[in-house]
């Protein structure tokens, strides 16, 4: 009956052609959430339906990502996601590298948020190793966290308010992420990918040039949220947009394993800062915005106000640090790099340099653990395990994107065309962490 | 350090050398982990589990404060069941696999389960034969397991029964191999992924360096050669 | 390069290549291949701080029929690289192509097995941008460097030649190569059989 049973995939393309006949015939065969939650009956198929292609090269600036979906009309009927075009092979590059040396490689996969990636694999590395951590690291790592939280739903806001065709918020919001990324340059020497985070420890301690631009940033940011609401809360335009678009319910969410704003859209409460505090969040006050709502606007209104919470933790922080001095890194050579100053004026210094960038940190043999961070996305874990050697046997990376995707599938099915973009937006994947 | 006090003339035997690392025993490291959360106390729940499935519950590793309980095979969706239902572990966090590379149960699957109300974690761990390659699918217990089982068959090759979608993820269906099995080399089988035609009626490349071997793609309209080319 | 009867120069075409130049120049239509963490820096480089609008450039075209510059931004992977061929031959000529950072350029510190290790193994690059990412302002000098590339072709030469089939120009729909011959799909639609 469909004519693309009948095409022999194999001569049309010349690229890929079991994959995309796989692809094809999963579209063709899979039951759809709307045909099951019916009476069970098989659906009618209407004459009008059209297999389209998005992507993995499309407009809508949240990486490449390929949708194929079965049009009736302007209905989404069925969809298949294909992901998999940024697929370098992390974890398994992990395998060769030691646990140092692959920080910069965490910078590259949710590249919108780098300083969290790398605090979230420090941590995980510390936890496998039992490293403690100074506290002014502490401190330093959770305010540039939220730094990096900040940043990262500032693109969400821009990108997905330009893709739905406002162009200009992604320009105010982009001016904004420029003083973070001038403060990324002063505190770690880099705009975007940082590496700023040691194992057991950060690399320096930030100077007071650094210090003096995150507080007028501090100083600066939530007068231009708050113009931002102004413009956007009560906006009749962006309300029907997002209103009641890819509504998921609180089961829904916890049955397909979504996470963060995700999950605390439809009301779960659920942040990993509160669920296993990490760094110091215990130790600083601030609240996590759940909203019950469930559709793309309740997830709006939890991302734009988990800014506004990432501006009083940072505050906190810079409280802090004024009275928390102290080193940076731990002290101990075999568990974290020894200071500049020791590498270059002392033999021992220079050895355990030498030793730490060639042998590196030895967690013990058959170790494994699991830590997460509440990324701006969701749960970002790491799962490490150790051989005893400084490479790890397995390094799994638990990226929330991977498993927020798998929510898109489900709810573009049903949805109508021009929500998809929204829905792309609302569900906020990176494919750089996605694809691992 | 003491070794900085021996005179360099004399090359140590590699035992004696300090930095050589004596692993830690596990045990000990245990008791002064920093970072051990009481997320992962979940002792109440492995006793339950023993008490329920006495012959299936395997094995128990506590490290840095976490449990991790490896069950046969064949238990694992009850086991899911049970902690899902009985006990609140609704939210699947992560599912993977990881090649242990020893002769006999090779593979390992793990599961790391969620109480949300309750505030805790636990890990569940399979073994699975290199002979056999095949698991029993949670996704009925849990959807959100469906992309992490096809990504465990598309790193692993580990299939698993009754999974409504087994293709792979990443990897398109034409790549042949398994990535995360430690024999796949980490630069790849070469022709093993095509890469596109340099012009846009040439055939695909099997070579992965066309342009290190001299084929590199042709630019589709005549450019100005000025005076500084030397090709 | 200088063969026989395609690039002749003269008085007249020299003025008007100058003209044609310098608009095709100052109004570079990038097609942004955005992968990965460079195409943020791209998108900074859009941004009000970098503004790239300053050089004519602002118009990023998504669609490669509207374009005239591919800047490859991040790494390709093997699974991508066929999808980025295909938009690149899709995209009318004159056309030029950026590699924007280490990982476009050579796989950069990806030496795996899912990424093409530079991009010049399937794609005719004319300017490449070293960094991870590159700042915006490297982007910007590369944009520029491809400003002077234009300004110094010979546009009215190449535009001119005619009578001669350009083995290079993509077919608008693919060919089907069956036993009996090559056939062009039929614009009604995929049945071709």
């Amino acid at each position: 009956m469909s004519s693309i049973s009948q095409t022999d995939w194999s001569e049309t393309l010349k690229f890929w052609p079991r994959h995309n006949e796989a692809l094809y015939k999963r579209l063709e065969t899979k039951h759809s959430w709307l045909e099951t939650s019916g009476d069970g009956a098989p659906a009618d198929p209407l004459e009008h339906e059209m297999v389209l292609n998005i992507g993995p090269q499309h407009p809508a600036t949240h990486g490449v990502l390929r949708c194929v979906v079965k049009l009736d009309g302007e209905t989404i009927e069925r969809s298949v996601l294909d992901i998999g075009y940024l697929h370098r092979g992390i974890e398994k590059i992990a395998e060769n590298k030691t646990y140092q040396e692959f920080m910069p490689y965490t910078d590259r996969m949710d590249y919108l948020q780098p300083y969290a990636n790398n605090v979230a694999w420090c941590l995980a590395v510390e936890k496998l190793a039992a490293i403690e951590v100074p506290e002014r690291a502490q401190w330093i790592r959770m305010m540039m966290s939220e730094l990096a939280r900040i940043s990262a739903h500032l693109i969400w806001m821009g990108v997905g308010l330009m893709d739905a065709g406002a162009v200009s918020v992604f320009l105010c919001t982009f001016q904004y992420r420029e003083d973070i990324y001038a403060i990324f340059d002063e505190v770690a020497g880099a705009r975007l990918t940082v590496s700023h985070s040691r194992i057991g420890g950060v690399a320096t301690d930030v100077n007071e040039t650094g210090i003096g631009l995150i507080k007028d940033f501090t100083d600066r940011f939530p007068e231009a949220v708050e113009s931002w609401e102004k413009l956007l809360n009560r906006n009749r335009i962006w309300i029907d947009r997002n209103v009641g678009i890819g509504q998921m319910s609180a089961d829904d969410v916890v049955r397909m394993g979504l996470t963060g704003p995700n999950l605390r859209g439809s009301g779960v409460a659920h942040d990993i800062r509160r669920f296993e505090p990490y760094l110091k969040y215990d130790e600083v006050d601030f609240i996590i915005p759940i909203r019950t709502e469930g559709d793309a606007l309740a997830r709006y209104f939890v991302r734009l106000e988990e800014m506004k919470e990432s501006v009083k933790i940072i505050r906190q922080c810079l409280e802090k640090l004024k009275t928390v001095k102290g080193p940076v890194r731990t002290d101990d050579a075999k568990r974290a790099y020894p200071n500049k100053d020791e590498v270059y004026y002392s033999m021992e210094g220079l050895i355990h340099d030498f030793m730490y960038t060639d042998t590196g940190v030895a967690p013990p043999k058959g170790a494994a653990t699991y830590h997460a961070i509440e990324a701006a996305k969701g749960e970002l874990g790491f799962y490490l395990q150790s051989d005893g050697t400084g490479y790890p046997w397995r390094a799994r990376m638990n990226s929330p994107s991977f498993t927020n995707l798998q929510g898109l599938e489900h709810l573009l099915e049903g949805a109508h065309m021009g929500d998809m973009v929204i829905l792309i937006g609302t569900v906020d994947p990176v494919l750089g962490e996605a694809d691992k | 350090m003491s070794s900085m006090a021996d005179s360099p003339k004399t090359p140590k035997a590699p035992s004696t050398l300090p930095f050589d690392f004596v692993p830690q025993e596990p045990e000990t490291a245990v008791a002064n982990n920093p970072h051990a959360k009481a997320t992962t106390q979940v002792a109440d729940v492995v006793d339950a589990l023993k008490a329920h499935f006495d012959q299936s519950v395997r094995d128990l590793v506590v490290y840095a404060g976490e449990h991790t309980v490896l069950v046969d095979r064949e238990a694992i969706v009850e086991v899911c069941r049970f902690l899902s239902e009985e006990k609140g572990f609704s939210y699947l966090a992560d599912l993977g696999g990881i090649d242990r590379f020893t002769e006999e149960e090779r593979y390992e699957v793990f599961y790391n389960l969620v109480n949300i109300e309750g505030g805790k974690r636990i890990r569940i761990t399979i073994r699975v034969e290199e002979d056999t390659m095949t698991a029993p699918t949670v996704t009925g217990i849990f959807p959100a397991a469906n992309w992490n089982e096809r990504e465990c068959y598309d790193m692993f090759g580990i299939t698993f029964d009754g999974h409504p979608d087994m293709r792979r993820m990443y990897m398109p269906e034409d790549f042949e191999y398994h990535p995360l099995r430690k024999e796949f080399p980490l630069l790849g089988v070469p022709g093993s992924l095509p890469l596109p035609p340099q012009s846009p009626t040439g055939e695909l490349t099997g070579d992965p360096f066309p342009a290190a071997h001299g084929h590199k793609p042709p630019k589709s309209f005549q450019e100005v050669k000025s005076e500084e080319d030397n090709d | 390069m200088g063969s026989e009867n395609a690039l002749q120069e003269g008085f007249l075409t020299t003025r008007v290549d100058a003209v044609v130049n310098w608009a095709r120049s100052n109004s570079l239509m990038p097609m942004p291949m955005g992968l990965a963490c460079c195409a943020i820096e791209m998108m900074a480089f859009a941004a009000p701080k970098y503004d790239v609008a300053r050089f004519g450039a602002e118009a990023m075209r998504f669609s490669p029929r509207q374009a005239d510059l591919m800047i490859v931004a991040g790494w390709a992977s093997y699974k991508m690289a066929h999808t980025i061929r295909r938009v690149w031959d899709q995209m009318a000529d004159p056309k030029w192509c950026i590699s924007m950072g280490a990982c476009a350029s050579s796989g950069g510190m990806h030496r795996c097995y899912g990424v093409v290790q530079g991009i010049d193994n399937f794609l005719p690059v004319d300017v490449y941008i070293p960094g991870c990412p590159p700042r915006p302002e490297a982007v910007i000098h590369a944009l520029m460097d491809i400003q002077e590339k234009v300004r110094n072709e010979y546009s009215v030469a190449q535009d001119g030649i005619s009578g001669k089939e350009s083995p290079s120009i993509a077919p608008a729909r693919p060919k089907i190569i069956t036993p009996e011959g090559d056939t062009t799909v039929s614009p009604s639609g995929l049945s071709i059989r």
